[in-house]
């Protein structure tokens, strides 16, 4: 019932959007995308707590064609998280295209129809998102997830008026549509030995594979939904599509349908293939590991905001398939119990990715729009300006450096504890080895939280650092509401995270070979893993922290001198700061840059002008350090030159006559008759 | 003394002198090697003397003194007098800085651990423990002669990953024949007393100990 | 939350936990003068009391606070946060009983992550007054930071995993009931790498010079630079209190014995004392320690952390690759 309210308000959204002009249109259009998000989070979740999955047909005379919609618990949790990122991003939407302000990032909100397209494409991608995961078959789900990839990157490409935005949406073609290939091929071989390809019947079928072919469908899932998630090698699109989007749309992107990826790879590597060796979760766990320490290193060195945040999220989903492939070697190993241990951590974490990440790029979205920039060398002092922005922001910032007792921590918890967890598995090798991805997982970590003190500190504190940070206004109501709704989330998910991990856990009955009630962990107060191995209650240390910090400030309160007055910073005697003064961004980062030096490889160059008549006084100083993402630039170079030649061949056939092409579709079709009919 | 107590120290007593040969990585001047070799070579002096003490064996106990002169006292008294007479040249300059050469020497570490691992497994000797990391100080000594361009600091190398073979021989045959233990030593310091000439000879040659100028032999 | 499991319930175990608290929070700043003291005699000055730190304390919250005008309400929220999380870390560690009741409210990670937050908090408030000296101590704070995580974590890997748990209490309670354990190379390793990091973490030499004046050097000091009067009281004492903590940490993963199994009104007393004993002991040796080493150039404290990451990896190697 909640489910077609859903797809109804979508659709609604949708046609709203087209129909009126965008001035009085966006308001309605938002109010049916958000209730669409509040019918899904709620269809999703009755489907995960009374775990009957709902399902809906629409029949079609052509075998394989039908529109199957079966929402399992595993789905609902998706379209819970898909609610919890669009009911925000949909209540921001409107204020912040309206708003005459919005730079360039605002996308297609000045296209020559005023945004109507763009309006309708939102609704559309948040559609065809939602439905993705309550596909049930893979005519289904391939539809929309092509549909998902097709509307986001019109909405990155825009009206295409920027080159950053064509590049942007050069790559996100190419890598969204070679993994679309992948996947496509995966679910196509899986469905080809049943009739329908229904999910239902390819999951009885799967157990008759050979080994070579489980095993190329399983590296086909791999990388075809890593790209969607963004793991390294396939990263390249993200710190280019993510900041060219308008804001609302980044966060949906980054929220919501980066996590798709990982659905998908739980669907077809646990549910539909049913696991497999260790080495499959080995792989899925490595990768995870590299796209972990790449990301936040990168994050760490960027200064255009909305890149910063990209980069974050090839961390996370790092985080993210690290707990999917220790599930994976979990389950190869026989271990159900200590599988989903580590599956609750990564789907908890990627809940709780979403609604951080959604967060920032909202709060990002904010200072774009009220300072006009993305540079974080030309902001500073928002803090005083933008009060409401930079508090929700800190949340966010916090929860993602994973700081107790915000819910970042308590999904990197269970993922410390499921590595540890590794140790008694494999053999005394494989314990080393989890003991190093602890260490690495740590070190993301400590470097999160290096990030985010930059990136909130050079933002938000001390002087701005030019005229457009001075200037800046807060945002409008609408937006700091949408605002506080996953602020509010980051805290509440934090301190009851065993709730929520229980309702994650319920999640997990969907996955089969999977028996969370023989899992390794007990969620009651707290979190308790392996008998007693680890222990937290989140709650507990909440209120510890609160007491401690009241304790401390009701006895400086009444004991403590209450004398204050206001001066200057200290400047070793100088009178009169200005924001040159200040640390930037580039200064903040530049030990760890000389620290990871070999692998960033930075490009630097020092300029001096001296005095012409004496090189003892110095004109100018001009400092550049540049970094280039060498792996993503070079692995794309190589691609290309690659697929020049083949492009070239390619020419030879394209005359842009019309005629030749339905003459080519025509010949395609008589080929496939015959073929058929000759197979 | 327990078997478990005496597990314990000569696993205690070869991770020391796995650490101390990892020190020498973490260390720039040549003095600061001299001188962890030395702690080297005493931590293995105290190994032997334990295991003098639960075999009661006189032998091994003329074995610790004798090494303890040679290794403790002698080679790095010579090792500075040539350190003093060659110059100034108290830098070791690595080829591999300092966290790649640790990070190198965790691997290294690993990699005794897996090859040592056959032969863990069929020993019973209680001592068995400390096998793979004396393995692996012969590693870190080879890694050392490898990656090191002074002349001097290769001495200290090879001296590094001679101790480890001496300690892997204390705990794998709970000290050879003091016959044997006597031919190593000699071949040791005769080993030793060439390598000193040929610093020397370099040093007159090149005006410098850095081996890397040996390459202009070529020509 | 109170239950099955830890050995202590009830009133006994809170009247405990509330006496660890207090006995933190008043010895810290003398266990910091010890070594002020004891070092400045070795260097062959007469230096001041031990006692120093509490006439400075005392002063600090007397006098009036000097705000920059640039900065905002973080800059004085930071000190409570800084304290609030040092003080919750002083609570979860085990000092006199093990194990309490409130062992099973975080562990081992939670300690890390919390001092994690006092560092963030700390690195923001840094930013905030717009001032270099401010921006270039929270870059390195969270620099070191940042660093030290994984030999954090692999040191915790190496004592949770042989104890079978990452609670603290369970590990030292472990620790005392099986002795040999505490001398096995892993568990000494592990140590050691642990005691490297606290130097880093605490901002002790060779990685930061708590007694310096020169602001190009600084890291902790260069964050606080702006604080005065209570802000500044209350980050000094909760820089004195990480410092106990660290130093009872390490005594009682290190030498286990004297921690009360039950809470018994003598047992415990019988624990503080001795745990005095060996963090002044501790004390003692971080003061030699210091007088012998000089502070590390900034780009070398990085290969410092290498080491304890390496002392932490061959602590795991060799209590799992043996058997």
């Amino acid at each position: 019932m909640f489910l077609l309210l859903m797809l109804a308000a979508y659709a609604a959204g949708a046609v709203t959007a087209l129909a009126l002009p965008p001035a009085r249109g966006r308001r309605p259009a938002a109010a049916c995308l958000a209730l669409g998000a509040l019918a899904g989070a709620v269809a999703g979740a009755r489907v995960v707590i009374t775990g009957q999955p709902v399902g809906w047909e629409l029949p079609s005379s052509l075998p394989g064609l039908a529109l199957l919609l079966e929402l399992d618990p595993l789905g609902g949790f998706f379209l819970c998280l898909i609610g919890l990122v669009v009911l925000p991003a949909a209540i921001y939407a409107p204020d912040y295209l309206a708003s005459p302000a919005a730079p360039d990032a605002a996308g297609g909100a000045h296209a020559a129809d005023g945004g109507r397209v763009a309006g309708a494409l939102t609704a559309l991608f948040i559609l065809s998102m939602s439905l993705v995961v309550a596909a049930g078959n893979v005519f289904t789900f391939l539809l929309c997830w092509e549909g998902m990839a097709v509307c986001s990157l019109l909405l990155v490409v825009g009206d295409g008026a920027t080159e950053e935005r064509r590049g942007a949406g050069r790559w996100y073609a190419g890598m969204a549509h070679a993994g679309f290939l992948l996947i496509a091929a995966c679910l196509l071989l899986l469905a080809a030995r049943t009739s329908g390809g229904a999910f239902a019947d390819i999951r009885g079928a799967s157990y008759g594979l050979g080994t070579g072919a489980r095993n190329a469908m399983f590296l086909m899932a791999l990388f075809g939904f890593g790209s969607k998630a963004g793991l390294v090698p396939l990263q390249g699109w993200l710190p280019r599509a993510h900041p060219a989007a308008p804001s609302h749309v980044s966060a949906l992107m980054s929220g919501a349908m980066l996590k798709l990826g990982l659905y998908g790879f739980l669907r077809v590597v646990f549910d539909l293939l049913g696991g497999g060796p260790p080495w499959w979760g080995g792989l899925a766990l490595a990768l995870g590991i590299i796209s972990a320490l790449y990301g936040v290193l990168y994050a760490l060195l960027e200064r255009d905001l909305k890149r910063l945040l990209a980069y974050s999220s090839i961390e996370n989903l790092g985080l993210i398939f690290m707990g999917a492939g220790l599930g994976l070697v979990f389950h190869g190993a026989g271990r159900g119990d200590l599988a989903a241990l580590a599956l609750l951590a990564s789907l908890f974490h990627a809940f709780n990715h979403a609604a951080f990440k959604g967060l920032l790029f909202m709060g990002a979205g904010s200072v774009v729009r009220a300072t006009g920039t993305r540079d974080l060398e030309a902001m500073g002092g928002l803090i005083k300006r933008m009060p409401w922005t930079a508090a929700c922001t800190l949340v966010g910032a916090m929860a993602i450096a994973a700081l107790p007792p915000l819910n970042g921590f308590a999904s990197e918890w269970l993922l410390f504890q499921s590595l540890m967890a590794g140790v008694g598995v494999a053999g005394p090798l494989f314990a080393v080895a989890m003991a190093m991805s602890v260490g690495a997982l740590a070190l993301t970590g400590g470097l999160a939280a290096a990030c985010f003190v930059k990136a909130f500190g050079i933002t938000f504190l001390a002087l701005p650092r030019g005229r457009a940070a001075a200037e800046a206004a807060e945002s409008p109501r609408l937006m700091r509401l949408a605002m506080l709704i996953p602020a509010a989330a980051c805290v509440l998910l934090g301190i009851l995270a065993p709730s929520f991990g229980r309702f994650t856990a319920a999640a997990l009955a969907a996955v089969p070979w999977l028996d969370p009630s023989s899992a390794s962990f007990r969620l009651d107060a707290g979190f308790e893993v392996r008998d007693g191995f680890g222990r937290i209650a989140p709650a507990v240390l909440a209120l510890l922290l609160l007491g401690s910090a009241a304790a401390a400030w009701g006895a400086v309160r009444l004991l403590a001198s209450r004398r204050r007055r206001v001066g200057e910073t200290w400047g070793c005697g100088r009178i009169g700061q200005t924001s040159r003064m200040e640390y930037t961004a580039a200064a903040f980062a530049e030990p760890l840059l000389r620290v990871f030096g070999d692998l960033l490889r930075p490009t630097r160059d020092l300029t001096i002008e001296f005095h012409p008549e004496s090189k003892y006084f110095v004109r100018s100083i001009g400092y550049r350090t540049r970094v280039r993402a060498w792996l993503e630039e070079d692995l794309a170079g190589a691609i290309r030159r690659l697929l020049r030649p083949l492009g070239g061949s390619g020419r030879l056939i394209q005359s842009g006559s019309v005629h030749l092409y339905i003459a080519y579709v025509f010949a395609a079709l008589l080929a496939f008759l015959l073929l058929a009919r000759w197979m | 003394m327990s078997v478990e107590i005496f597990t314990t120290v000569m696993t205690l007593a070869s991770s020391l002198v796995l650490l101390a040969g990892i020190a020498i990585l973490w260390r720039r001047s040549l003095p600061a090697y001299i001188h962890a070799f030395a702690r080297q070579s005493f931590f293995i002096v105290v190994a032997v003397l334990v295991l003098a003490a639960r075999e009661r064996d006189r032998e091994l106990v003329l074995v610790a003194l004798l090494m303890f002169a040679l290794k403790v006292v002698f080679m790095p008294a010579a090792l500075r007098r040539v350190q003093r007479h060659v110059g100034a040249d108290a830098d070791v300059r690595p080829y591999v800085n300092t966290p790649v050469s640790l990070a190198i020497a965790g691997i290294l570490t690993l990699v005794a651990y897996a090859v040592a691992q056959p032969v863990v497994a069929l020993s019973h000797l209680p001592t068995r423990g400390g096998m793979p990391l004396a393995l692996a100080s012969v590693f870190v000594g080879l890694f050392i002669v490898a990656s090191r361009r002074s002349a001097l600091s290769q001495i200290v190398g090879f001296l590094v990953m001679e101790n480890g073979i001496a300690l892997l021989a204390v705990l794998a045959t709970y000290g050879v024949p003091l016959i044997v233990e006597l031919g190593v030593f000699l071949d040791v310091l005769l080993g030793f007393l060439v390598m000193q000439v040929f610093v020397y000879r370099i040093r007159d040659a090149f005006e410098t100990t850095d081996v890397d100028r040996l390459r202009s032999l070529r020509h | 939350m109170i239950g099955a499991g830890g050995g202590a319930t009830g009133l006994g175990a809170i009247l405990v936990e509330v006496l660890q608290g207090l006995l933190a929070l008043l010895l810290a700043p003398g266990i910091v003068g010890l070594v002020r003291f004891i070092k400045a005699r070795l260097q062959g000055r007469r230096g001041a009391p031990p006692w120093q730190p509490y006439r400075e304390l005392a002063k600090l919250f007397g006098k009036e606070m000097v705000v920059s005008r640039n900065a905002s309400w973080i800059f004085g929220v930071a000190p409570y946060v800084v304290f609030a999380s040092t003080l919750a870390v002083a609570l979860l560690v085990p000092m006199l009983a093990a194990p309490l009741p409130i062992d099973r409210a975080g562990d081992l990670i939670v300690v890390v992550y919390l001092l994690l937050l006092g560092t963030f908090a700390i690195g923001l408030a840094g930013l905030d007054p717009g001032s270099a000296f401010g921006g270039m101590g929270s870059s390195r704070a969270l620099t070191i930071a940042a660093l030290a995580e994984p030999t954090i974590a692999l040191a915790v890997f190496a004592l949770a995993v042989p104890a079978g748990s990452t609670n603290l209490g369970r590990i030292v309670a472990r620790a005392i009931e099986d002795p040999g354990g505490a001398l096995s190379p892993g568990h000494l390793m592990a140590l050691a790498a642990l005691f490297i990091v606290m130097l880093a973490e605490a901002g002790r030499l060779p990685v930061d010079n708590p007694a310096t004046h020169l602001e190009l050097t600084m890291i902790h000091e260069a964050m606080i630079l702006e604080y005065s009067g209570r802000s500044l009281a209350l980050l000094e004492w909760a820089a004195f209190l990480k410092f106990f903590v660290f130093l009872s940490l390490l005594a009682n993963l290190g030498l286990p014995w004297g921690v009360a199994l039950n809470p018994g009104a003598s047992a415990v007393l019988v624990a503080a004392a001795i745990l005095i004993v060996k963090v002044a002991l501790l004390a003692a040796a971080v003061a030699v320690l210091e007088t012998r080493l000089a502070k590390l150039r900034l780009f070398r404290v990085p290969e410092l952390l290498s080491v304890s990451f390496l002392l932490a990896l061959l602590a795991i190697t060799s209590s799992f690759l043996v058997e």
